[in-house]
C-alpha cells in the first residue's frame, strides 16, 4: 500500500511507470525501486532461494537482496531492491523452472533433508557418476539466461583527484567531508545510494529529527564550494596508494585520493529463526527505506523482534505510519533506552523482554508470514521452546545487530579487532591515509557518530597538509547495538544464516562436526559468504555460530579474507574501453594499398604478405620469395630497434653489451651482434655499424626494441661510461632492398658509389637517397644483394615511393615477413625467440665464431665460461627432408624421437624453393649433429618422419651473392 | 632538400579529407570543416607534427646551449624560444625544442650538432605532435591518462612525461586568451593510435578534429 506523502521520500509521484513483472502489469512511480513497485502492489514473493526456490521476498532492500534478482531483456540478475525503475520493463524472475509461482523447482524444498552440507563434494566422490552429477548441477545451478548476442558495451573508464575521498554519504561522512573541506581540503564524497543521508534519514523513531538534521548537513555539503558529492557510485574496492574504483552506472572511475575517509556505515543483520526468510519477514531497516524512501507500507501488522535501540526506532516508525504493531519481541532482558521504551509502550505495543521469535508461521500458501512464534529465551541463548505464544501479524521486522562495513578496510589492511562491547570488529590499527568513522568503527550514536565524523575529517585533512590533527576524543556506547546470539534453534531447521546458499544453523554444526572448524574451511565447505551478497548479511553470524561451536570467541574465530570488489561491478565496466596500444611504421598505409595482410608482431602491425587477386596465401608468399631471389623486393624492417651510441666510451660500452668484438670494428663497417644475459642465455640480435670513432648506430629485434634500450640505459647509468644512447626506433624508417637487382634500382637514386670496393658487404654510407639524407647498410639476411636504407620516418614515404617507382622496370615486389623467414632459413639465419629460447647460449645456437671469450668482460662471459665446460645437451643443426616427400609436414615444435626418447625439437621448417624441399632448424642431441645423419621427428598423430641432418646455409653455402653489385657482374 | 616530408598523422587524417596546406615542407590539415571553430571551443584536436624539432642530449648539453644563447628552463620544464616556438627540458640533460610556424632555430641548432659538439648528442625527432583545445580537455585527460593536469600551474611551464591509453607522451599546458591548450608530443609509430583513440572519445564529448587554421598558433602556444 502506497502511504501518503513523506517529507523526504524518493519518488515522484507526477511520474507513473508502467512495468511486467512475470508477465503481469504493474505500476509505481520514478523513484521506486522495482522491488518496492511490487511491494507496493501487494506482490509479496519476488524471487525463488539458490537450492531449496524457496519463496523470498523483501529482505534488506539494500543492495543484497540476493533472492530478488530478476532478468530485463538482455542485462542479467538486475538487483531490484535498488534498481530504479524503468519504463515497460520486461521483467522475469531467475532461478526459476517454469515462471515464479509455478517453479517445478519448488519441490526441492521438500527434499531438503537428502541435501545436507557439502552435498555436492560429497557427489563427486564416485567417478562413475560425475558426468550425472555434473549435468545436474550444471542444470540446477546458474542465475538467468545469458543472450549470446547481447551488444559489447564500451564504457568510458575516467580518472579523478581529490584530498580527501569520503566514502559514505551519511551523517557520520557528511560531517567528516564538511570537516575536511573547512580545513582546506578538496572532498569528493560517494555514496551507493540514489540520495545522500543514510540511515539519519530513514530511521526517525517516528519523529522528524534526524531527517532535518540529515537535510542540513547535506545543505551545508552541497554548497561548499570544496566538495562534491556523488551519489549511485559505489567505492568498490580498495588498492595500494588510496586507488579507489568508483563504479556509478555509466562507467568506473579510478579515484586517486590522498586520503581516505571510511564512513561506509553497517550491513543490519538478520535473526536466526525457523523460517526467518519468509516473505514478509524483514530486516528493520528495510521496512524503514520503503517507508520513508518510497511511501510504501511494509505490512499491515507486525511484530518487531529487537536487540537494539534501533529497533525500538524501527517500532515508532512503523506505528506512526499506521502498521499495526503488535508486540516488540526485545532478546534481551534489559537495556539502556527507557525513553524509547516509554515511547512505544505509549503507542500501545506491547513488550516481550527476554524473548525471542522461535519461528516465522507461514501462510496457507507457504508464500506469507501468518504468525509469530514467541518464546522466552535466557541470557545463554537458549529458547523456552515449552513456553510458546502465537502473535497473529503479516510481517516481521527484525533489528538485532549489525555487521561494519569494514570491507575496504580489511583491502587497505586495517588490523581489527572485535570489540565485547559493541559485539563487532572494529579497526585497531589504520594505514596511514585511511581513517574510519560512525558504525564502521563501532559508533552508533547519533550525536558521536557526528563527533566521530568531524574529528576524521580534521585528520584526515591534516594528512594531506590542511589543518592540524584533532584532539584524540573516547567515545563509547552506552550498549551494544548488536546482541551477541541472534540465533534460535528449531528442530524442524529452516532457520537460515546465508540467504544467497540456503545454509541453515544445523550445516554449520554438521560442518564443524566433519572438521571442517576454521573460518576459512567453513567458508569453503558450506559456502556461506560465497553467494552473490558475499557474506554481506551472513558471515557475522556464521562466524558466531563457529565460535559457539569450538568454543571460542568470535575474536578469535576472525573473519575471512575481503577481497575486491565488495560490490558486484559489471564486467562491461571492469573491461571498460579497450586501450590496446599499436604501432605501425611510417609505410604502413603503402603496405595497406599493395594488399598487405597485417600480422601483429609485438606491438606492431607488419605485412605477413601481399594478397594477390586469384592466387593462395602460399602462392603469395613463394612469389615474393622468387622475386627476391631472381630480381628484387623491399620489405619494411622498421619495426627493428634502432639506437644510437656517442661518446668516448661507445666502442666499450658495446664490448660489455655484446658478445663479439667492436672496439676493432672499422668506420664505415658493420658487424652481427648477439647479446646474451647474465646467464649466459641469447635474448636479442642485431646489427652493430661504426659511423665514428665514437658514433654507432645499432639495431635490435623487433620484440627487443623497447626492453633492450631500457635494459642498455639502466647499465649505462649502472656503469657510468662516458657515452650516450639515443633511441630512434620510431624516429628513423628502414626498409631492407634486396635481390640481385637492386644496385640496379638503388644506383639512379643516389650517388653513392654502389662498387664492392667503395661499398664492401657489411659496409655501412651515409648519402642521400632520392634527395633523403639515409644510412644504407650492406646486409645480407634474405641471401641476397641487399641495402638496408635507413631514413628519417618523415620521409619514409617518399623513399619507398622512389624505390618503387626505381624498381619496376626491375620486376620488383614487396615482400612480407613470412618470405623473409623463408629466405632467411635458407640461409640459415635464427630468429631470435624462434630458433632460441629461454636457455639457448650460444654455444648451442653454433654462434661460437661471434663469441669473443677473451674479452676483459661482457655479459654472461662467466656463465658462458662455466657452460663451456659442461657437455652440451643440444645443438641448432640444419635439416632436410626428403625430396620427395610428400606425406604430412612435420611442424615448428615437433619432437625428434631417438630409441624412443626426446632427442630434440624443430624450431624452423619451411618448403624450399631453392632446394625444391622441406628444410629446417632443429634442436638435436650433439651426437645426432652430424652431417647427413639421420632424425626421426614425431608428427602430432604419433607417426613419424625420417630426417636427415643437413649442413647450413642451405642457399649460396658460399656467400657469393651477397658479396658482389649486379653492375660488377655486368661489368 | 626537395623531398616531400609527411605526417606519423598524414594517412589517418586523410581519411576525413581536410583542407591540406604545405607547412615546413608537409602537408597539413588547415580545416576539416565548418565546424571546427565549435569543435575547437569545445574539444578540438590538431595535428602539429609539421613543426621542425630536434633533440639533443648529453653531459655538457646544458652548457651547450646558453653558448647558444638559449635560455635553458629548469627540469621538466619549458621555455619559449626568442624567434618563437619552445624548448623543453626532458631530462637533467635532455632537451627538445621545436620551432613555431616561424623561427629558426630548431634547423640552426640541428646544423651545429652536425659538427658533434664534444658531449652533446643529437637526437632525431619524429613525433607525432598533438595540441588540444577546449573547455572538455579535463574530461578527455581524465579518460585517457592517470595524470592529474588539475595540480599544475601553467604559468610556471610544466612539462609532464606520462603515459596516456599505454602510450609515453610529453604534455605540456600553455596558457593562452581563449583558455588552455596542451601541446602532446609521442613517437609517431604510436601517432594514428593514439589519434585514433583521442577522436573517438572527443567526439563522445561533442569535440573532434580541428584544422590548423584554428591554432593561432603564434598567438595560443607561446
Amino acid at each position: 500500500m502506497r502511504l501518503t506523502a513523506i517529507p523526504g521520500e524518493w519518488i515522484d509521484r507526477s511520474a507513473e511507470v508502467e512495468f511486467q513483472f512475470e508477465g503481469n502489469t504493474y505500476r509505481g512511480y520514478r523513484g521506486d525501486t522495482i522491488s518496492s513497485a511490487l511491494w507496493c502492489a501487494e506482490v509479496r514473493m519476488l524471487g525463488r532461494s539458490f537450492k531449496y526456490h524457496r519463496p523470498r521476498g523483501i529482505l534488506s532492500l539494500a543492495n543484497h537482496d540476493i533472492n530478488a534478482l530478476m532478468q530485463s531483456g538482455q542485462r542479467l540478475n538486475v538487483r531490484a531492491d535498488v534498481e530504479p525503475l524503468a519504463a515497460q520493463q520486461q521483467l522475469t524472475s531467475v532461478n526459476t523452472f517454469g515462471g515464479l509461482q509455478a517453479d517445478s523447482g519448488r519441490w526441492l524444498n521438500h527434499l531438503a533433508k537428502f541435501l545436507p552440507v557439502g552435498f555436492y563434494y560429497k557427489a563427486f566422490h564416485t567417478k562413475a557418476l560425475f558426468p550425472l552429477w555434473e549435468r545436474l548441477f550444471r542444470r540446477l545451478t546458474g542465475l538467468g539466461r545469458l543472450d549470446f548476442a547481447t551488444p559489447h558495451l564500451r564504457t568510458p573508464k575516467d580518472y579523478d583527484f581529490c584530498d580527501v575521498l569520503v566514502i559514505g554519504a551519511g551523517a557520520t561522512g557528511l560531517n567528516a567531508a564538511l570537516a575536511a573541506a573547512d580545513a582546506g581540503a578538496t572532498v569528493v564524497i560517494v555514496d551507493e545510494n540514489a540520495r545522500a543521508g543514510g540511515s539519519g534519514a530513514y530511521q526517525r523513531g517516528g519523529k522528524a529529527d534526524s531527517y532535518t538534521q540529515i537535510n542540513a548537513l547535506l545543505n551545508s555539503v552541497v554548497k561548499h564550494p570544496r566538495i562534491r558529492l556523488l551519489t549511485s557510485t559505489v567505492a568498490a574496492a580498495y588498492y595500494a596508494d588510496h586507488w579507489i574504483p568508483l563504479v556509478d552506472e555509466q562507467k568506473m572511475t579510478k579515484m586517486r585520493a590522498n586520503s581516505v575517509i571510511v564512513a561506509t556505515g553497517a550491513f543490519e543483520q538478520p535473526a536466526v529463526f525457523h523460517n526467518n526468510d519468509l516473505p514478509g519477514v524483514m530486516l528493520a531497516s528495510a521496512a524503514q527505506r520503503l517507508i520513508y524512501r518510497y511511501a510504501v507500507q511494509p505490512m499491515r501488522c507486525a511484530v518487531v523482534l529487537a536487540a537494539n535501540a534501533d529497533g525500538y526506532r524501527a517500532a515508532l516508525d512503523l506505528a506512526a505510519q499506521g502498521v499495526n504493531v503488535v508486540a516488540l519481541i526485545d532478546m534481551r532482558s534489559d537495556h539502556q533506552q527507557a525513553e524509547l521504551a516509554t515511547a512505544v509502550q505509549a503507542c500501545s505495543i506491547n513488550i516481550f523482554h527476554a524473548h525471542c521469535i522461535l519461528e516465522a508461521e507461514a501462510t496457507v500458501d507457504g508464500n506469507g508470514v501468518a504468525a509469530a512464534i514467541i518464546c522466552p529465551f535466557d541470557a545463554d541463548g537458549n529458547a523456552d521452546v515449552a513456553s510458546t505464544m502465537r502473535i497473529p501479524c503479516d510481517g516481521i521486522v527484525m533489528s538485532v545487530g549489525w555487521a561494519p562495513t569494514a570491507n575496504l578496510l580489511y583491502q587497505a589492511g586495517t588490523r581489527m579487532r572485535f570489540a565485547d562491547d559493541v559485539q563487532q570488529f572494529v579497526p585497531e590499527h589504520l594505514p596511514e591515509g585511511v581513517f574510519a568513522c560512525g558504525r564502521v568503527n563501532g559508533v552508533y550514536d547519533t550525536v558521536h557518530k557526528l563527533m566521530d565524523g568531524a574529528r576524521v575529517g580534521r585528520d584526515a585533512a591534516a594528512h594531506v597538509g590542511y589543518g592540524s590533527v584533532s584532539n584524540a576524543v573516547t567515545i563509547a556506547e552506552t550498549e551494544s547495538p548488536s546482541h551477541a546470539w541472534p540465533v534460535v534453534a528449531h528442530p524442524k531447521g529452516k532457520n537460515f544464516i546465508d540467504f544467497d546458499e540456503d545454509l541453515q544453523l544445523k550445516d554449520f554444526d554438521n560442518a564443524v562436526q566433519e572438521g571442517f572448524d576454521n573460518i576459512e574451511l567453513l567458508k569453503r565447505y558450506t559456502t556461506v559468504g560465497m553467494g552473490p551478497s558475499q557474506g554481506k548479511h551472513s558471515n557475522m553470524n556464521a562466524l558466531r555460530i563457529l565460535a559457539r561451536l569450538t568454543g571460542k570467541s568470535p575474536g578469535q574465530v576472525g573473519t575471512t579474507t575481503a577481497r575486491p570488489f565488495f560490490h558486484p561491478v559489471p564486467l562491461s565496466h571492469l573491461a571498460g574501453r579497450g586501450f590496446s596500444p599499436e604501432r605501425l611504421t611510417p609505410l604502413h598505409h603503402q603496405h595497406a594499398q599493395l594488399g598487405a595482410v597485417f600480422m601483429p608482431a609485438g606491438v606492431w602491425q607488419r605485412p605477413e604478405y601481399y594478397a594477390q587477386a586469384g592466387l593462395t596465401r602460399t602462392e603469395c608468399i613463394r612469389g615474393e620469395v622468387a622475386c627476391v631471389r631472381n630480381q628484387v623486393g623491399i620489405i619494411d624492417v622498421g619495426t627493428l630497434g634502432k639506437i644510437e651510441i656517442y661518446g668516448p666510451d661507445a666502442a666499450e660500452f658495446l664490448e660489455r653489451v655484446y658478445i663479439s668484438r667492436y672496439a676493432n670494428l672499422k668506420v664505415g663497417m658493420t658487424r652481427y651482434a648477439i647479446m646474451c644475459d647474465e646467464s649466459g642465455v641469447i635474448i636479442d640480435d642485431g646489427v652493430v655499424a661504426r659511423l665514428g670513432e665514437q658514433h654507432f648506430y645499432f639495431t635490435t629485434t623487433t620484440s627487443g626494441a623497447a626492453p633492450i634500450y631500457r635494459e642498455l640505459t639502466r647499465l649505462n647509468t649502472l656503469w657510468q661510461l662516458d657515452c650516450g644512447l639515443v633511441n630512434l626506433t620510431g624516429a628513423m624508417a628502414a626498409v631492407n632492398l634486396a635481390g640481385p637487382k637492386a644496385a640496379e634500382v638503388l644506383a639512379p637514386l643516389t650517388e653513392l658509389d654502389l662498387s664492392l670496393a667503395e661499398f664492401p658487404y657489411m659496409g655501412i654510407r651515409e648519402a642521400t637517397v632520392a634527395g633523403i639524407p639515409a644510412r644504407l647498410m650492406r646486409v645480407g639476411f634474405v641471401g641476397e644483394l641487399g641495402y638496408e636504407i635507413h631514413v628519417p620516418a618523415a620521409y619514409a614515404d617518399a623513399l619507398w615511393q622512389a624505390l618503387w617507382q626505381g624498381g619496376q622496370s626491375q620486376g620488383m615486389r614487396a615482400f612480407g615477413v613470412e618470405a623473409q623467414r623463408l629466405l632467411r632459413l635458407e640461409k640459415g639465419h635464427i630468429i631470435i625467440g624462434q630458433d632460441t629460447d629461454g636457455l639457448t647460449t650460444p654455444l648451442q645456437a653454433n654462434l661460437n665464431w661471434a663469441l669473443k671469450m677473451d674479452k676483459a668482460f661482457f655479459i654472461g662471459q662467466r656463465s658462458l665460461q662455466i657452460v663451456a665446460l659442461q657437455a652440451l645437451q643440444q645443438r641448432l643443426a640444419g635439416f632436410v627432408l626428403d625430396p620427395g616427400y610428400n606425406g604430412t609436414v612435420p611442424q615448428e615444435c615437433h619432437l625428434i624421437i631417438e630409441q624412443g626418447e626426446i632427442a630434440g625439437r624443430i624450431t624452423s621448417i619451411a618448403w624450399s624453393p631453392s632446394l625444391q624441399r622441406h628444410i629446417g632448424l632443429a634442436f638435436v642431441r650433439p651426437d645426432l649433429a652430424v652431417e647427413n645423419g639421420a632424425i626421426a621427428i614425431r608428427l602430432s598423430d604419433g607417426s613419424m618422419v625420417s630426417a636427415q641432418i643437413y649442413p647450413t646455409p642451405f642457399y649460396d653455402p658460399k656467400n657469393i651473392r651477397q658479396q658482389h653489385p649486379a653492375q660488377e657482374h655486368a661489368a | 632538400m626537395n623531398a616531400l616530408r609527411k605526417s606519423p598523422l598524414h594517412d589517418v587524417i586523410a581519411k576525413q579529407q581536410p583542407e591540406w596546406g604545405m607547412v615546413n615542407d608537409t602537408p597539413t590539415a588547415l580545416q576539416f570543416d565548418q565546424g571546427d571553430g565549435q569543435r575547437s571551443a569545445t574539444l578540438g584536436i590538431a595535428d602539429l607534427s609539421c613543426l621542425w624539432r630536434h633533440g639533443l642530449k648529453g653531459p655538457r648539453s646544458v652548457d651547450w646551449l646558453e653558448t647558444q644563447g638559449i635560455a635553458v628552463p629548469a627540469v621538466n620544464c619549458w621555455a619559449p624560444l626568442a624567434d618563437g616556438g619552445l624548448i623543453a627540458r626532458l631530462g637533467k640533460t635532455e632537451f627538445m625544442l621545436e620551432d613555431g610556424l616561424t623561427g629558426n632555430t630548431v634547423r640552426h641548432i640541428q646544423n651545429l650538432l652536425a659538427d658533434r659538439p664534444d658531449g652533446v648528442y643529437p637526437v632525431l625527432r619524429q613525433d607525432a605532435a598533438f595540441a588540444l583545445t577546449g573547455t572538455a580537455l579535463q574530461q578527455l585527460l581524465r579518460q585517457t591518462c592517470s595524470f592529474n593536469f588539475i595540480t599544475l600551474d601553467a604559468a610556471t611551464r610544466p612539462l609532464v612525461l606520462t603515459t596516456m591509453v599505454g602510450v609515453p607522451v610529453t604534455i605540456l599546458p600553455q596558457a593562452t586568451s581563449d583558455g588552455m591548450l596542451y601541446r602532446l608530443w609521442c613517437d609517431g609509430t604510436y601517432g594514428e593510435y593514439l589519434w585514433r583513440t583521442l577522436l573517438d572519445i572527443a567526439h563522445e564529448l561533442d569535440g573532434g578534429a580541428i584544422g590548423l587554421n584554428y591554432l593561432l598558433l603564434e598567438g595560443k602556444s607561446q
